[in-house]
């Protein structure tokens, strides 16, 4: 929230200089409309919704789950990623604000790109117990296996009653089950998006880019070098370095890409979501 | 000599290997990239509405089961389902005004029918706890928020667009490069807002 204010007075700031120096007014002028305009950009940034940082498989912040229950959960949902490389994530919020569930969980989904780039196999349980709202948000490339239809049920008859007696951590674990046993049910569908995620980059792609810029290059400095043996005069090269190209073209997937995971954390592969899965209220 | 030929020859060539991949840096390729984007984001869009209209032909058999008498309420959906699907779409409606327009009435009148299928179906006790029918609805309600979404990611997409057609860099490359590329129509928000009521599961 600080940053378009910052702007703001920087513009000011700025604009005073060029005042009092007198020079340029016409450029002034245009530079404080930038300003002015980069810090309304920031302030309708600041405006959208606010998503908890993802410190793991299970992100509690509505303090509802014991540190050994969100072992245990991890554990879960870890191994579901080992087998088929789905990433589940449990959720629970303090607030919705104000948006309708539907809202907030394809976006938290996108925030965090669960799931696997390409793709896009995420599901998130998200739990607002405030709101008693409760969602399964699933992930483009999940959509066939766990329909909206599967997801509703699962929220209907499996976490709904529990969540109904008060009993939240009771309906966490069953619906983790189900959604578990949903995407893992079929074995040769778990098979093939098990195998390696397909990157929207080809890895070999800067290096062929490189090579394309070297050859030429390699042929000017050698021929360069030849002239200067045989002693002929040259014109003055410039050399000039080709800046890589591998992170500009992918560059929207998140956090995404090839050094993916760290060890022990979790963060997301940069999968996207759509707006599938099903929601109910307790 | 023609050693020097070459030389200079292969200079001017990797000068203008520079130049493109300059070009590139000072935005000579956002137009046709963040059209193909809100052409994307607009298949999605027609995608989802198509995925509606499949779904209604059951949805409107098992409300049947129970509630036959309901007659006008199906003929008022099936209606509108009618004019929706038959609507010829041009290859140019994102940049036609008129027919985009069209295009989304006819959806907009299919989501109120809709709306009133659904409300008729609460007063029918049976039918509200048949299985079916619940999956339906949750089916209904799942492509509802997906064309939500659509539509959003569309409205985003053609916004970044369309200020890429009209400021400054763009505006130049428009006029220069892509005289054909035109401003695309986006959604209006009160048709967002006639969306089928939502179903709460209590």
């Amino acid at each position: 929230m600080l940053g378009p204010f910052l702007l703001l007075l920087m513009g000011a700031l700025l604009a005073y200089c060029f005042f009092h120096n007198r020079f340029g007014f016409l450029f002034s002028k245009f530079l404080i409309a930038m300003i002015v305009w980069l810090g309304f950009m920031s302030l309708s940034f600041a405006a959208s919704l606010n998503f908890p940082t993802l410190t793991g498989r299970v992100v509690d912040q509505a303090q509802i789950i014991s540190a050994e229950d969100e072992a245990r959960l991890s554990k879960i949902l870890s191994d579901v990623e080992g087998q088929s490389t789905d990433q589940i994530v449990v959720v629970t919020l303090n607030s919705l604000q104000g948006t309708p569930i539907e809202d907030y969980g394809y976006q938290l989904g996108r925030h965090w790109g669960i799931g696997q780039a390409g793709k896009d196999n995420g599901v998130l349980l998200i739990i607002a117990p405030n709101e008693r709202q409760v969602r399964i948000e699933v992930g483009r490339g999940l959509e066939g296996a766990l329909p909206d239809g599967l997801a509703g049920l699962i929220i209907q008859r499996r976490i709904l009653p529990h969540f109904k007696k008060g009993n939240l951590i009771a309906g966490i674990f069953a619906g983790v089950e189900d959604i578990k046993a949903s995407l893992l049910g079929q074995t040769e569908e778990v098979a093939l998006r098990a195998r390696k995620p397909k990157s929207k980059v080809d890895p070999l792609l800067p290096f062929i880019f490189f090579a394309f810029w070297l050859v030429p290059f390699i042929y000017l400095i050698s021929s360069l070098a030849r002239d200067r043996k045989i002693g002929g005069r040259m014109p003055g090269g410039v050399v000039i370095v080709p800046a890589s190209h591998g992170g500009a073209i992918d560059g929207w997937s998140g956090p995404g890409g090839f050094h993916r995971r760290s060890s022990g954390g979790f963060s997301g592969g940069g999968g996207s979501f759509g707006g599938g899965g099903a929601s109910g209220s307790w | 000599m023609s050693k020097l030929i070459s030389l200079i020859r292969v200079f001017y060539l990797s000068i203008l290997f520079l130049g493109v991949t300059g070009l590139s840096g000072c935005g000579i390729n956002n137009i046709p990239t963040k059209e193909e984007q809100a052409k994307a984001a607009w298949s999605n869009v027609l995608n989802q509405y198509q995925r509606r209209a499949e779904l209604i032909p059951n949805l409107i058999e098992t409300v049947k089961g129970f509630a036959a008498q309901e007659e006008k309420v199906f003929k008022e959906v099936v209606e509108a389902r009618a004019k929706a699907t038959s609507l010829k779409l041009p290859k140019d409606i994102t940049t036609n005004p008129e027919v985009f327009q069209q295009f989304q009435k006819v959806q907009s009148q299919l989501s109120s029918a809709l709306g009133r299928l659904i409300a008729v179906a609460e007063a029918y006790p049976d039918l509200k706890s048949s299985q079916n029918f619940l999956t339906l609805q949750t089916q209904l309600e799942g492509t509802e928020n997906r064309i939500a979404i659509a539509r959003r990611d569309y409205i985003e997409s053609v916004r970044q667009y369309n200020t890429e057609l009209k400021t400054i860099p763009g505006r130049w490359w428009k006029s220069l490069v892509y005289p054909d590329s035109e401003v695309m129509e986006t959604f209006e928000v009160s048709a967002e807002k006639t969306k089928v009521p939502e179903v709460d599961f209590k």
